[in-house]
């Protein structure tokens, strides 16, 4: 099935959301497509989904034109979206998710779950997905729950399948997996949208390239020819450097020592099983590892979230093990958390309230039981200014900007204290390159200072390119040290350490 | 230079305030607004509904607003009703504000009733000075106490507090059935449970006497002022406040900033509490003299809708607390004139707060008071 | 903003052009204020609401009430009605005693009457009426003593003041009196004359209070329940009615409850009557033809002011023997050759 937008132009009060917008989707083929948060791409595909109907041009499918007149009528049309957040019910088990609305029922209602697993085997044997159609949806993992999102819509009869950003919640060896179910979707005939940010993926797995920004179609092209570079200004309309800019490596006196320390989950479990390590002042040591090995778990223990149950950690020559997170931010530790949305910052709080977060009570902010807002409104521009937080105003909620700009609200934040050691986690994960490539600058930055800066994260490549030392987890340990001063990072002995292989 | 003088006019821009919004206008003001009259167009059709003939009808209304407004004494009718329902709003606001959800308030009037009666009646020959502060202050702080109960449960032991407040407010009552019948508490004489009279020194004066006699306006005006400012003072303008407002909006973000949940919780708890004892001792000092059982008269219970419709803020508790006590007033009004039973009131109070938990269906009955239309486009 | 300002002063100003001429029609005018039981408790607010009732049909008076919800609303429902045109203002309850003190003391020329408070000094613009209702009730304790099969005679009270306990000391002496006759051993639960302490519900409101409370007195063996907390005992009634009456009697108090509670009618075996409905409506016409003077009027059996009520379905039931001996003690209570208790 081909599907051919033509002319589309979508509005929103004054907002241009798509703006004259062309696109072929073919049978058989991958079409990337590429664009920064905010640039139309979901605009596009809730019109192709029958959510939004456009102010001007046509939707031709084999070349006849047809209308959409509601949500139903892009899958009922053979047109299936995979959502980024997964809409399953946690407590069924995958068939009874799959076949969720279209239930297979016989005589007087009767679900005839028989039939419905039987279908999804079929289903799942054609493509190669291996899900197990009476596992319940909690005791998955994320990579498969994707999978039985792609399930459903298949199930569904679609020939079109729309993936929305679908490697952002996946590990590096999920989405290797995840990029051989794509191929055998298109071997089978399928057409599949992939929509991402990710520039190297959209080169790994796109037959065809279409670029989006502004709500206009911006480049087109073939991933053989086209480079990361090339694409990286297509969509964002200027240059983009990729190599972060640095200092020479001279690295100071220790600050952070970590002491042979175990931290529990809730349930008991150990999620950091006898860690040590230090930085030095001046040195960026990034943390590797695939996601829920005790990165975060270790990140927590150190800026004072989690409870260390043994082993020691020193911070300045203080012993810090049991200290408050307060005492640790007075220490000089800045903290960007994982999960900006869960703790980073306050959606419903406007950004001046949120640029001081975790400084309100300072002697600059604050006088008595008092908080002195007009040095807060004005610190709060200037940190608006300094760090390129694009907003009208700082009396905007911060749940009014985009993820990027959120995220540089709280990089801001943490960086504008006087620090000696910067915790980043995550600090650039769903941001567009534009947005990544200044927080990297920053962190950068602080190195040069002659801060000490811890970056977790699940790209390896963000590890590699800024770490002067990695440190991989696996399994609540510390498995591998690379030093990347002494020569070029070997990404393959990392990747292979992340999978838990002895060096 | 050129680069400063650019720095500084986009600092300006940026600290320029957006025009209040329209939308956020609309939320607050116009829609609470229609909220009231389509709930006073209903209470006329179940009236209606109930064979109450059209006239009747419109003499009730007019009752209503002849009892509230309509005289000196429906305008202090109106105030006193007002008093007890913003202090004890102004602390479930509070309580909102932090992420707490505290149906305790009506225990804790009671509890600050009892303290206030207690101080009130023991300590005769005191100066009124210290005497009257000393018994609102009683009342207060074993209202801040009670609450505070709830608060510490949940930070210690995680149980919920609309849970344990539920509770304490049915220990609350049982205390004070109790406490009444003690022989010290006891009005000498009766049998019945009925407290012994506060004292002359420990009673909030009353205000408007010399005009007339029968007007029960008192000196809690001006705690209910005080405590309005008081409130959005501690909400928005200290460290303390910012803690409460970003531990109810966030609990993750508030410990992530060093914020310690758990005090929090007390603290905000407490001071709930605090106001809560005060509407009772308010209430004690100012209106009845003694305490009987049922003499909080849900209070704590109509505080939790007036906060509600105050929208959880300081001066919106206060018009939400103004209009009960209209309410509360006009329709003592509205049954000696037309005989419309007094549940009529309860019923359009109830349904003031159902249209304002539901803006889309006031927004769909009066299209034409709103800049958009309804329904939100992404 | 702008329409809706508009909109209210339109639609007040209208409906005061329509509606507010109209004032009352009467030249005297009679207003009541309720207990919270409420006006409709088929008890003791309705008996006294009855006066004002009959006073507007015999009379062609205008009346008026407001119900108290709560305790704290006595003196607010006083207060609007003094800013009315009330003639006199009658206050329905012990309860309200301290609310009508004040008002009265601070409105020297308005007229006011309460049920069941008397005060001492008197009030010169207060009029109490207060009912010697342990009369009426002596005789249904000698009745519920002849009547039950269980020999135990069950009550509870709403709040413990005197004009409830006077029902259930009445009670208790007429059992008394009964098994010093025969020579039984009647019991009665729920209320000790001497300790003065016995069974309340604390409210005047709850009918799932009235059930419970005459479900545990059925559980300890009474057949018959007089429950003394206005529409409380309807909930009493309800027990009984699901029970049957050959296993629970109730004997209603105030008015005479097979009228007021038809559909429960046949649980009552009889009703204590406290004839406020009378007191009230002579207290109106005093106040109407100017020989109101404040101070107590008491109603006995003497002057019809208490009284028991008929048996209605239990008329077949009572034994004429028991009947005529009631009659007796009724004769011996007026002329003072018996005493009520003591």
């Amino acid at each position: 099935m081909d599907v051919e937008l033509r002319g589309i132009t979508k509005r929103f009060g004054p907002v241009t959301a798509n703006d004259n917008v062309n696109l072929t989707i073919r049978a058989g083929e991958v079409l990337g497509l590429l664009g920064e948060n905010g640039a139309g791409k979901s605009t596009m595909m809730n019109i192709l989904s029958g959510l939004y109907a456009p102010d001007e041009g046509e939707i031709l499918i084999d070349g006849k034109p047809v209308r959409f007149e509601g949500p139903g009528d892009g899958i009922a049309a053979g047109i299936g979206m995979v959502h980024q957040h997964f809409m399953l019910v946690p407590v069924f088990t995958v068939a009874e998710n799959v076949i969720l609305g279209v239930e297979p029922t016989g005589r007087l209602d009767y679900l005839d779950i028989a039939t419905a697993r039987r279908q999804v085997r079929d289903i799942n044997e054609k493509y190669g997905l291996q899900v197990n159609p009476d596992a319940l949806i909690e005791d998955l993992p994320v990579g498969i729950q994707q999978r039985v999102e792609i399930l459903k819509v298949l199930f569904r009869s679609a020939e079109v399948l729309i993936l929305d950003e679908p490697t952002a919640v996946l590990t590096p060896q999920e989405v290797e997996e995840f990029f051989g179910i794509v191929k055998s979707l298109r071997d089978a005939g399928k057409a599949v949208v992939f929509i991402t940010h990710k520039l190297h993926e959209i080169l790994a797995i796109s037959d065809r390239i279409n670029v989006l920004r502004g709500g206009r179609i911006t480049g087109e092209g073939d991933p053989k020819s086209l480079t990361e570079n090339q694409l990286a200004e297509m969509m964002v309309g200027r240059p983009v450097s990729f190599d972060v800019a640095r200092g020479p490596f001279k690295p100071g006196d220790t600050l952070l020592e970590v002491n042979d320390i175990v931290v529990l989950r809730d349930n008991d479990e150990v999620a950091v099983d006898h860690v040590s390590f230090h930085v030095r002042s001046g040195e960026v040591v990034g943390i590797a590892g695939v996601q829920g090995n005790g990165q975060s778990e270790l990140i927590e223990a150190l800026t004072g979230l989690m409870h260390v149950s043994s082993g020691e950690i020193d911070f300045l020559d203080n012993d810090i093990t049991h200290a408050s997170v307060r005492e640790r931010h007075r220490l000089g530790m800045a903290h960007i958390p994982e999960d900006r949305h869960k703790s980073g910052m306050i959606g419903n709080f406007t950004i001046y309230e949120n640029m001081v977060l975790d400084s309100y009570y300072e002697d600059r902010f604050s006088n008595g039981p008092n908080i002195k807002w007009p040095e807060v409104l004005r610190t709060a521009a200037q940190y608006a200014i300094d760090f390129d937080v694009r907003t009208p105003s700082v009396y905007l909620k911060a749940d009014n900007l985009s993820g990027g700009n959120q995220q540089k609200m709280v990089v801001a934040r943490e960086l504008e204290r006087v620090t000696k050691l910067v915790i980043a986690s995550q600090p650039t994960r769903g941001l567009d390159v534009g947005s990544i490539e200044y927080i990297h600058g920053r962190l950068m930055n602080s190195r040069d200072e002659g801060d000490g800066v811890i970056i977790v994260s699940s790209e390896l490549d963000e590890i590699m390119s800024l770490s002067d030392r990695v440190l991989v987890m696996f399994d609540g340990r510390i498995v591998a040290e690379f030093d990347a001063i002494a020569g070029p990072l070997d990404k393959n002995a990392i990747g292979l350490a992340m999978a838990g292989v002895a060096a | 230079m050129s680069d400063t003088t650019s720095q500084s006019s986009l600092t300006e821009k940026l600290l320029q305030r957006a025009a209040p919004g329209r939308a956020e206008f609309e939320d607050l003001v116009v829609v609470p607004i229609f909220a009231v009259i389509v709930a006073l167009i209903v209470g006329a059709f179940i009236m209606l509904a109930t064979a109450v003939d059209i006239t009747t009808i419109g003499r009730s209304y007019v009752a209503l607003l002849q009892g509230s407004l309509g005289s000196l004494n429906a305008v202090s009718e109106t105030l006193t009703a007002a008093i007890p329902l913003v202090l004890a709003g102004l602390g479930l606001a509070l309580g909102f504000r932090a992420g707490l959800f505290n149906i305790g308030a009506e225990g804790q009037v009671v509890v600050g009733g009892i303290a206030a009666v207690i101080v009130g009646f023991s300590m005769p020959g005191l100066p009124w000075i210290i005497h009257m502060p000393l018994a609102l202050l009683a009342g207060a702080v074993a209202g801040g106490l009670y609450a505070s109960i709830a608060g510490y449960l949940r930070a210690a032991t995680g149980a919920h507090e609309v849970i344990s407040t539920i509770m304490l407010n049915l220990i609350s009552y049982r205390l004070l059935d109790y406490m009444l019948g003690l022989s010290w508490m006891q009005r000498p004489g009766r049998s019945d449970p009925v407290s012994k009279s506060v004292v002359s020194s420990a009673e909030l004066p009353r205000l408007l006497t010399d005009i007339d006699p029968n007007l029960r306006l008192h000196a809690g005006i001006f705690l209910m002022i005080a405590a309005v400012i008081v409130v959005y003072w501690l909400l928005f303008k200290t460290k303390t406040g910012f803690e409460f407002r970003a531990s109810g909006e966030n609990p993750y973000a508030a410990r992530y900033a060093g914020i310690r949940a758990s005090l929090i919780i007390v603290l905000a708890m407490g001071t709930a509490g605090a106001l809560a004892g005060l509407a009772g001792a308010n209430q004690v000092l100012g209106v009845l003299d003694r305490t009987t059982p049922g003499f909080s008269a849900g209070i704590g219970f109509n505080a939790i809708s007036v906060a509600l419709l105050g929208r959880s803020h300081p001066i919106g508790v206060l018009f939400a607390g103004l209009l009960f006590g209209a309410l509360e007033a006009g329709g003592r009004q509205m049954q000696v004139d037309a005989g419309v039973s007094i549940d009529l009131i309860g019923i359009i109070q109830s349904l003031i707060i159902v249209f304002i938990a539901a803006p889309l269906l006031v927004r769909a009955i009066f299209p034409w008071g709103f800049a958009r239309p309804a329904g939100r486009r992404e | 903003m702008i329409h809706t300002s508009r909109l209210l002063g339109g639609v007040a100003v209208a409906t005061a052009l329509l509606f507010g001429s109209i004032s009352s029609a009467a030249a005297f005018t009679a207003c009541q204020v309720t207990d919270t039981g409420g006006i409709d408790d088929a008890g003791f607010n309705q008996t006294a609401w009855k006066g004002v009732e009959d006073a507007m049909k015999e009379k062609g008076i205008d009346g008026r009430f407001l119900e108290s919800q709560a305790e704290t609303d006595y003196e607010a429902n006083l207060n609007s009605l003094l800013g009315g045109d009330c003639d006199i203002i009658i206050t329905v309850g012990f309860l309200m005693g301290d609310a009508t003190k004040a008002a009265a003391e601070a409105n020297p020329d308005q007229k006011f009457s309460i049920v069941d408070f008397a005060y001492d000094p008197v009030i010169p613009n207060v009029l109490g009426q207060v009912f010697a209702t342990d009369q009426g009730a002596f005789l249904a304790g000698y009745l519920a003593a002849g009547m039950t099969k269980t020999g135990t005679v069950g009550t509870f009270g709403g709040i413990n003041i005197p004009p409830v306990t006077i029902f259930m000391n009445g009670l208790a002496y007429g059992v008394a009196y009964y098994n010093e006759k025969h020579g039984t051993d009647v019991k009665v639960l729920g209320w000790d004359p001497e300790a003065k302490d016995g069974l309340f519900t604390n409210n005047f409101e709850s009918l799932d209070d009235g059930r419970t409370f005459a479900q545990n007195l059925y559980d300890e063996g009474a057949d018959i329940v007089m429950p003394v907390a206005g529409p409380v005992g309807l909930g009493s009634a309800a027990l009984a009615a699901e029970l049957g009456t050959d296993k629970l009697k109730i004997i209603g108090v105030d008015a005479d409850q097979y009228q007021t509670d038809t559909e429960k009618q046949n649980v009552y075996l009889t009703s204590v009557l406290k004839r406020m409905d009378s007191t009230v409506q002579a207290v109106i016409q005093q106040a109407m033809d100017g020989t109101f003077k404040g101070g107590v009027t008491v109603g006995t059996l003497a002057n019809d002011g208490v009284g028991l009520a008929p048996y209605h379905a239990f008329e077949d039931a009572v034994p004429a023997e028991l009947k005529d001996e009631i009659e007796k003690i009724k004769a011996g209570i007026i002329d003072g050759s018996i005493k009520v208790g003591g």
